[in-house]
């Protein structure tokens, strides 16, 4: 890194809050840092000091209660959540989302909390949180409040957390446990690319949702939709709520097309 | 600051800069030059290590987040002189040609079947995507890991996926 | 030379020993010159162009002069050297005005990168924006903007190039075979289409890197990551005028070449900087921006093919335009355009051919040699038009193909006879063409597509090429036997990893007669100690530096018998030897070791007589021509090797997805010295091969900044991208002036897989592709007849794709 920056490393939650509250807007977080380091590298961000939250008391790993349901911690990398039983058992659709994203050692430093976090409209787990009704959990020195996922993200990048927050954990609701759903992502090659459309869908109780990536400033999360709707009509409603781009990537229209076909592909293959 | 950490089974205090990464520091600061820079920027492989158990990219982790903890590089993986298994199937199989991936590949390898003692080859492959290799076309990459958890033999070629 | 030695009783060549470096890449012992560092060693960093054509109105240095730590900077107006390999157009950094996003500007050597990182910033540049021409073919049109409009007075090779002053056009070759228009009056169908694909980039896994130190008096070490040392020496001495004996050039372990580290590119500027840094060494070290930018690519190319058939299917006549994008500097490309004209036209017999190839200046990044040499990139154009013309005349691609190949008694567009040692390149096709099943489906095919609603298509494509090289190509090697009996080899060819040093060690041990553990090839290169080679590029060193080796080893041995004979009373003709002594043949008792007779033979009362044994062989290419500059013809070719790829895909006819189930590979490569490194370069040139078809291509932006700068997007293929089935056929027609009969085989594997890709695509959906990346969108695309995207030089919006110039 050439940018000389400060490296803090707080061991409980109160040193970090304090740093947040101290420091805010010049501070970067640092979970899993696969995002965060490159972007310092590419002269992106300037943080004067970045923040190692992985040290902090309680952020580790991930737990399940039947209360609760699953809660996926700060500290909690893409691989520790592949490696869960309970999430490979009950909520088959977050791994398959966290199955596609980079590659082996990028998912063993990415964190789910950094991912959704950096907020990047191609986020593969974002797809699947918010077809699993998750909600985030935002923590400062003022305290912690939770943010139901369609509301977390506000645009390219950006999200509801300010300067002194930290995205401290994500619960997926026990009542989101045993719902089959299945992950459809683009790539221009067969190895590790980010997501050129991507598509999650959940069948739950009769209902179906839908999370798609790449395809709008944010991930976009369809409701409404149930299992006994004709494909056609939940394919409108994707259609509806995207607006994607092209860029040089793809354009618009296949990334439209692709939506359709992975749409109509995953109602077919999703069981429920 | 300081950071102590231990290295091929060998114990390390030193200075880093706060915004060195830990490719930089094995290669710099301690001259262990086996794990190369291939992009910096945690796409191509070239600069994986075993952090913790774990392999990932030397490039996207600071120097300062390795304090505590146990790092194996291409240095440790060879003993006494002796190459390793995978190294030996490496040889074997002609897995190695300009050699640049290598360091970062074996790793790979090693963490993979550690944690899956007989891989499938989509196992191999998705467990190696994140290597980039320019010349071998991965193909005899492949065949040694498959020799050397004895799903072929010596002289074994890979022909169907 | 070809030993008529039966395979039987070959012990070495033809077997499969491990590469002799392996062992010190697998334990990162072997040193590449990423790892070097130099006492009082300095980092240079380098002040880019953010524009593709600017004039440089002002560069202000005063901060960065200031910033402790930074030890010399340079601009294009401290430097008045003139560099180019073919035409003589490039400064060493930019000079008055840019011509390409990313092109060096200033230059900086600190004590750390990150001062050096850190003075870049703190240089400011005032640019004066200028048109810019992007396109090849826009730059082709009279009222173009000039890259070079001072390209009449560049000095070049006048015999071989013809650069049109008042142009952008950098060079123009010709062939002309027969009478073009007799011969399309001949033809019963002409078919006409046009096919283009986008630089690419090398992307070996170590960037290029230099390091240079510049003494005084003129003594100058360069350490770099090149494939050439005696052509950096040669072209670094001749820019700095420079006696050779000035300048020595080592090469340790190199990560990867594929023709993007053939020639010079930082030595120059990283030896400006020590030099004004007071003679420190100055190491630069390429990050993979600027290696996708800063440092060259592979020309894009745009081929217009008209080709006239007969009635019965043969091709009478054929016409051919390239024009390639070279891009802001000429480099390799005018001779990638002159090579590739003579080979344009495949391996198939055209009794009347026209070709006229142009090298087009524009202002993006520059071409230079990659892997193929322009192959890979007309055989997209060439093997999918060969496809059209029997899809037109209704014949099955197959038997269109075989009844055009050349065969023995052919003439190629240059009026080189064929003969049946040549290669077989029937034998290839036939081979893929079994290999995958052409012309049906199995019932098995058939079950799956039946079963998956994917069409299954199967698509062929031939490729051949010979040596792009002069004909005066020419290498020597130098034996040394040591005192303990074992053997040194020094060439001049380089190891990149394509495993020259193997099969070397392979050919000396058979022809000395030795276990191979007593002979080594050194891997480290160095202009001081090794012989001269041309260049380690155009698959010629197998066969050029392997016949001067026999030939070493003939002269070493000759040596050793001279004294043998002597200590032992006999003539060499009454000698024999094994991998330890000579003996008289009649009576092996009586001999003398190898070791005894290594660094001069003693006799028991003191008396010496002999000395070191040193063997030297050297070989040049034999027979070869220049090509008539009108006409195109002659004999440029050394050998050629020829091949085919035969692909399986299986495509979604809803979307465009697809995915190769199985590529078939055949070569004939004379003799396979090392069958496991052969089928290793030939699985590897094919995986790159894939690469260019699938994934790869520079894109830019209306301006011409590259968007594409870094693996974010622009990918290669990973472990995962492999076909599912892959099958690699050796064929074995020897040649005949081959060492044990090989030719070279390290581009071919490369060529080809696209248009086999592209010509199995159309059978499967009907989809006709002649553009390169091919794509699940543009596969949709071309299934719908829609129109296909310009990917090159894109007029979309760039959503999260940035332009960095890091």
């Amino acid at each position: 890194m050439i940018y000389n920056f400060k490296y803090l490393a707080p061991g409980t939650r109160g040193e970090l809050h304090a740093m947040l509250a101290d420091r805010g807007p010049a501070a970067a977080l640092l979970s899993g840092g696969t995002d965060l380091l490159v972007n310092i590298r590419n002269g992106v961000v300037r943080p004067e000091c970045v923040i190692n939250v992985k040290k902090v008391k309680g952020f580790e790993g991930i737990t399940w209660s039947a209360e609760e349901g699953l809660i996926i911690r700060a500290g909690c990398t893409i691989n520790d959540l592949l490696r869960d039983a309970r999430v490979r058992a009950d909520y088959p659709l977050l791994a398959a989302c966290a199955h596609d994203l980079a590659s082996y050692q990028i998912r063993n430093r990415a964190t789910v909390v950094g991912n959704v976090a950096n907020a990047s409209p191609c986020s593969d787990m974002a797809a699947a949180l918010l077809c699993l009704k998750a909600r985030a959990v935002i923590s400062s020195s003022r305290g912690e409040r939770e943010v139901a996922f369609p509301a977390f993200f506000k645009g390219v990048k950006k999200t509801v957390i300010l300067p002194d927050e930290i995205l401290e954990r994500i619960i997926v609701p026990a009542s989101s446990a045993g719902a089959p759903g299945d992950y459809r992502k683009l790539k221009r090659i067969s190895g590790h690319d980010l997501a050129i459309v991507g598509v999650a869908l959940l069948k739950q109780d009769g209902e179906i949702r839908l999370g798609i990536s790449s395809a709008a400033p944010t991930p976009v999360y369809v409701g409404g939709l149930k299992t006994s709707d004709p494909a056609d009509l939940v394919v409108a409603a994707a259609l509806e709520a995207v607006h994607p781009i092209s860029d040089v990537r793809c354009t618009r229209e296949y990334r439209e097309h692709m939506i359709q076909v992975y749409v109509r592909r995953l109602l077919e293959e999703v069981q429920g | 600051m300081k950071i102590k950490l231990t290295i091929n089974g060998a114990a390390y205090e030193k200075d880093v800069a706060e915004n060195s990464t830990l490719l930089r520091f094995l290669r710099e600061d301690l001259g262990l030059t086996g794990t190369k820079e291939g992009c910096g920027a945690g796409e191509c492989g070239a600069c994986t290590v075993i952090l913790d158990g774990r392999t990932v990219n030397a490039c996207m982790v600071l120097a300062a987040e390795a304090d505590g903890a146990t790092v194996k590089t291409i240095e440790g993986e060879a003993r006494n002189g002796k190459l390793s298994d995978i190294q030996e199937a490496f040889d074997r199989h002609h897995a190695v040609q300009c050699g640049f991936c290598s360091s970062g590949m074996v790793l790979s390898v090693r963490e993979l079947i550690e944690r899956n003692p007989r891989p499938s080859v989509g196992e191999i492959k998705e467990g190696l995507e994140g290597n980039f290799c320019r010349c071998t076309g991965y193909t005899q990459i492949i065949e040694a890991v498959l020799d050397v958890t004895g799903q072929i033999d010596r002289k074994g070629e890979m022909t169907h996926a | 030379m070809l030993e008529h030695s039966d395979p039987s009783t070959l012990k070495h060549v033809g077997h499969s020993p491990e590469r002799q470096e392996a062992q010190a890449k697998l334990t990162g012992d072997a040193v590449y010159v990423s790892d070097m560092t130099l006492p009082g060693m300095l980092y240079a960093q380098i002040k880019k162009s953010p524009h593709a054509s600017a004039i440089i109105r002002g560069i202000d240095l005063s901060r960065a002069e200031k910033l402790p730590g930074v030890r010399a900077i340079l601009t294009g107006a401290d430097l008045d050297y003139r560099l180019g390999l073919y035409v003589v157009d490039k400064d060493i950094l930019a000079k008055g005005k840019v011509r390409h996003y990313g092109e060096a500007v200033v230059a900086v050597a600190a004590d750390t990168l990150a001062i050096a990182r850190q003075a870049v910033e703190l240089i400011e540049v005032d640019y004066e924006i200028t048109p810019a021409v992007l396109n090849h073919m826009d730059a082709v049109k009279a009222d173009a903007p000039l890259v070079h409009p001072d390209l009449g007075s560049y000095a070049t090779i006048p015999e071989v190039f013809s650069p049109q002053g008042g142009t952008n056009i950098a060079n123009l070759s010709k062939c002309r075979k027969g009478d073009i228009d007799k011969g399309f009056a001949e033809a019963a169908w002409i078919v006409e289409r046009e096919y283009t694909n986008p630089s690419v980039q090398h992307v070996p896994m170590e960037t290029h890197v230099a390091i240079v130190e510049w003494k005084t008096g003129d003594d100058i070490t360069i350490w770099t990551s090149a494939q050439s040392p005696f052509t950096v020496r040669g072209l670094f001495c001749y820019t700095f005028k420079l006696p050779l004996t000035k300048v020595r050039v080592i090469i340790p372990h190199v990560g990867g070449g594929f023709g993007g580290k053939a020639g010079i590119h930082m030595e120059p500027l990283v030896a400006c900087l020590s030099r004004k840094a007071g003679g420190r060494p100055v190491k630069f070290q390429a990050t993979r921006e600027e290696e996708f930018s800063l440092l060259p690519c592979r020309s894009a190319l745009t081929y217009k093919i008209k080709t006239g058939v007969r009635a019965d299917g043969r091709i009478c006549a054929q016409k051919m335009e390239m024009y390639w994008d070279a891009g802001a500097y000429a480099d390799y490309a005018v001779n990638v355009t002159r090579a590739s004209g003579y080979s344009a036209a495949g391996p198939y017999e055209i009794p009347n051919a026209w070709l006229d190839a142009y090298t087009v200046y524009t202002n993006k990044p520059y071409g230079t040699a990659y892997r193929g040499f322009g192959h890979v990139e007309f055989f997209w154009g060439l093997e999918r038009h060969m496809e059209l013309v029997a899809q037109t005349i209704g014949m099955d691609p197959l038997e269109f193909r075989r009844l055009n190949l050349l065969r023995p008694g052919s003439l190629t567009l240059t009026g080189e006879k064929i003969t049946e040692h040549t290669g077989n390149i029937r034998k290839c096709l036939d081979s893929v063409a079994a290999g995958i099943g052409y012309g049906e489906l199995t019932a098995a095919e058939l079950t799956r597509e039946r079963q998956t609603g994917l069409k299954i298509g199967k698509g062929l494509a031939t490729l051949h090429k010979a040596p792009a090289m002069p004909p005066f190509t020419a290498t020597a090697v130098i034996m040394k036997m040591n005192s303990d009996g074992t053997v040194l080899v020094n060439v001049g060819l380089t190891e990149i990893g394509q495993g020259s040093t193997t099969a070397f060690a392979q050919i000396a041990a058979e022809r000395l007669g030795f276990p191979m553990d007593k002979v080594t090839v050194t891997v480290e290169k160095d202009t001081d100690r090794d012989p001269y080679d041309w260049q380690t590029v155009a698959s010629k060193g197998l066969m050029l530096t392997g016949n001067a080796l026999i030939l070493a080893c003939e002269d070493l041995l000759r040596n050793a018998y001279e004294v043998a004979g002597q200590a032992l009373r006999a003539q060499p003709c009454d000698l024999e030897h094994d991998g330890e002594r000579i003996y008289i043949k009649h009576n092996h008792d009586k001999s003398v070791s190898f070791t005894q007779l290594s660094v001069g033979y003693c006799y028991p009362d003191g008396n010496a007589i002999g000395g070191p044994l040193i063997g030297v062989g050297r070989y040049v290419a034999q027979g070869l021509t220049n090509l008539d500059k009108a006409t195109g013809q002659g004999l440029p070719a050394l050998d050629w090797t020829y091949g085919a790829h035969g692909i399986i895909v299986e495509v979604n006819p809803a979307s465009g997805e697809f995915h190769l189930l199985k590529i078939c590979s055949a070569y004939d490569v004379g003799k396979a010295i090392n069958p496991d490194m052969v089928r290793g370069q030939c699985i590897g040139g094919m995986i790159q091969g894939l690469g260019t078809a699938l994934c790869e291509g520079y894109i830019y932006d209306q301006q011409g900044h590259l968007l594409n700068p870094s693996f974010t997007d622009n990918k290669i293929p990973t472990a995962r991208d492999l076909p599912d089935e892959i099958e690699c056929i050796i064929i074995e027609t020897p040649q005949l002036d081959g060492p044990f009969g090989a030719r070279g085989v390290g581009e071919h594997p490369m060529i080809a897989v696209a248009p086999a890709l592209g010509n199995a695509i159309r059978n499967a959906v009907g989809a006709e592709l002649t553009h390169m990346p091919i794509r699940a969108e543009d596969v949709w695309r071309a299934m719908g007849r829609k129109e296909p995207v310009e990917t090159w030089i894109t007029r979309t919006p760039t959503g999260s794709c940035r332009s960095v110039l890091l």
